[in-house]
């Protein structure tokens, strides 16, 4: 069914990481792409994993939920590991058939390209499992703020980001009843060639988009209504305030980063 | 004969995850040929949820569901052909309407099912003809239709496969009191044509009292009552604790009854209200024109 896609879906709990200040996570997210980039030999690689244990553990959130989320790009990560085996030469040759050479390098590439592959996805689901989503986009257009000088619209831009979040789970419920209303009249759309496939999905789309605007109105209506003009001297429900677990997160995760860097000068490169 | 029937039904929604969730629990019961049953029950109570295990749109945990007897999901690849035979109509089904023009799409349900073009014709003039839509429309795009009209085309879609068994859930949420009126007249006459035999999701007890000659009472993802209507609207205090409620009049003369003005006489439409304050106003020697 549709409703199993869990990207960008939020399991709130309650947990440390759940607790951390928005603004906070987005930076800290920002932290754990360089975490994961900067290391060049295996141990750093295992305090990038160790930290990202601890960090699935302080999220509270089921071993499942972790794995679901890299399951649809697993596919992606295969065909980037499998293609660095081929690619990359250097180390001793293991392997060797017609144009295809596997090298103990390209073994290794592929396996570091791998797990930071899975480690980034990791990371940044944690991010989006553990806010919700009005949190996130409010936390964005704070840090974003300061582009307001370069008379950027940030408050816009987060508004449609919050509007478009919000109607994602209406859309696919949406979906779903068309899809069932369809299937109900002898709708048929696991059979038959890409065209036939194609040609089924237009009793679908044609009503999603028909409803989809009709929502679109609805909600401008609404909001005129209610006198909305943009972030022009607009205040806030919930304030954000940054508190002590906020900067002990950050202090630990750029200890790790000192750290990461300064294993990478004393230890060997794996390649 | 019953014609559609469940045994031990049962059903979670997202089984093992946060949002998991009951829906149906443990229902057995049975809907014989030509009945219209009205099934009430507040919201989140399992109603529509059991509706769509009536046709095949979703599949049993446990339980099984059977139409004449036979188990729909015996060939699950025979599960397209289950629907035609229990056509389901969904709340604003208007919302599904998708074709250039109203013959089209009532047409899609038959045409999916392989009839003949003439086959086809036939049916959706007959359908359009059922729900009270004139020629002239049928060349219209259903988009330009009113509400009422777009309603109408939805259930002369589902019409037009002449199912066994037809599920309508709320057909008549969001109308006006006269596209109302004539919903529900057009599928008491369908059924009573054809034989079909009718289920019929609602809020409106009213509508319930009318046309339905059984009644399902849905709670908590179990059935409450299921009998035949005047007996469960007998049971108005039961129907009041569930936070459902009788139609106006039968609260009316049951408080009439209950202050020794009336009898208890059940009266759950407006015609057998009427016919009752004449009786009653006679025999306090009021003269009635």
């Amino acid at each position: 069914m549709l409703t199993d896609i869990t990207i960008g879906q939020y399991f709130p709990a309650p947990s440390l990481l759940h607790r951390l200040d928005p603004r906070m996570k987005l930076i800290l997210t920002v932290l754990w792409i360089a975490m994961v980039f900067v290391p060049k030999n295996w141990f750093g690689l295992l305090l990038a994993v160790a930290f990202l244990v601890l960090c699935i553990a302080l999220s509270g959130l089921p071993g499942r939920l972790i794995f679901k989320s890299i399951r649809p790009i697993l596919p992606l990560i295969l065909f980037t590991s499998i293609l660095n085996i081929f690619y990359v030469s250097g180390g001793r040759l293991l392997f060797s058939w017609w144009i295809f050479k596997v090298h103990t390098g390209g073994l290794i590439t592929a396996a570091f390209i791998g797990i930071r592959i899975i480690c980034l996805i990791i990371g940044s689901s944690l991010l989006t499992y553990t806010t919700s989503p009005t949190a996130l986009t409010d936390a964005l257009e704070r840090l974003l703020s300061p582009l307001k000088v370069l008379h950027l619209q940030v408050h816009e831009l987060a508004m449609m980001m919050t509007i478009a979040l919000r109607f994602i789970p209406t859309l696919i419920e949406e979906t779903d009843k068309i899809m069932s209303a369809q299937k109900a009249r002898g709708a048929d759309f696991e059979s038959g060639g890409l065209m036939k496939r194609v040609k089924a999905m237009i009793p679908i789309l044609i009503p999603l988009f028909v409803s989809a605007f009709r929502r679109a109105y609805e909600l401008a209506t609404a909001m005129e209504c209610r006198c909305y003009q943009g972030g022009e001297g607009r205040t806030r429900m919930k304030q954000l305030h940054l508190a002590r677990r906020d900067y002990l997160s950050l202090a630990v995760s750029l200890a790790v980063l000192a750290l990461l860097i300064v294993m990478n000068i004393l230890i060997d490169p794996v390649l | 004969m019953t014609v559609l029937q469940t045994e031990n039904l049962c059903y979670t929604y997202s089984p093992g995850m946060p949002f998991e969730h009951t829906a149906l629990h443990d229902i057995s019961i049975g809907f014989e040929q030509g009945e219209l049953t009205a099934i009430i029950g507040h919201t989140g109570s399992g109603k529509s949820t059991l509706v769509q295990h009536l046709n095949g749109l979703l599949k049993p945990a446990s339980g099984r569901v059977l139409l004449n007897g036979e188990d729909i999901w015996a060939d699950p690849k025979n599960i397209r052909n289950i629907r035609f035979r229990v056509g389901m109509v969904f709340q604003y089904p208007e919302h599904q309407l998708f074709e250039d023009t109203v013959e089209k799409d009532i047409a899609f349900g038959p045409r999916n099912m392989g009839l003949s073009e003439e086959e086809i014709d036939q049916r959706v003039k007959e359908a359009a003809e059922f729900v009270g839509l004139s020629a002239s429309l049928l060349k219209k795009s259903p988009f330009d239709l009113s509400g009422g009209e777009k309603r109408r085309t939805a259930i002369a879609g589902v019409m037009a496969m002449r199912p066994e068994v037809l599920i309508l859930d709320e057909p008549t949420a969001g109308l006006d009191p006269h596209g109302r009126d004539l919903i529900l007249e057009q599928i008491d006459r369908y059924r009573r044509k054809n034989g079909t035999t009718v289920l019929l999701v609602s809020h409106s007890m009213e509508d319930v009292a009318r046309i339905a000659d059984k009644v399902l009472v849905m709670q908590h993802s179990r059935v409450a009552m299921y009998d035949t209507a005047p007996r469960v609207f007998d049971r108005a205090a039961e129907l009041e604790e569930m936070g459902l409620s009788v139609p106006a009049v039968t609260r009316i003369f049951s408080q009439l009854a209950d202050k020794g003005i009336a009898d208890h006489d059940a009266v759950y439409t407006l015609e057998q209200a009427e016919q009752a304050a004449v009786a009653l106003l006679k025999e306090k020697g009021v003269t009635v024109c």
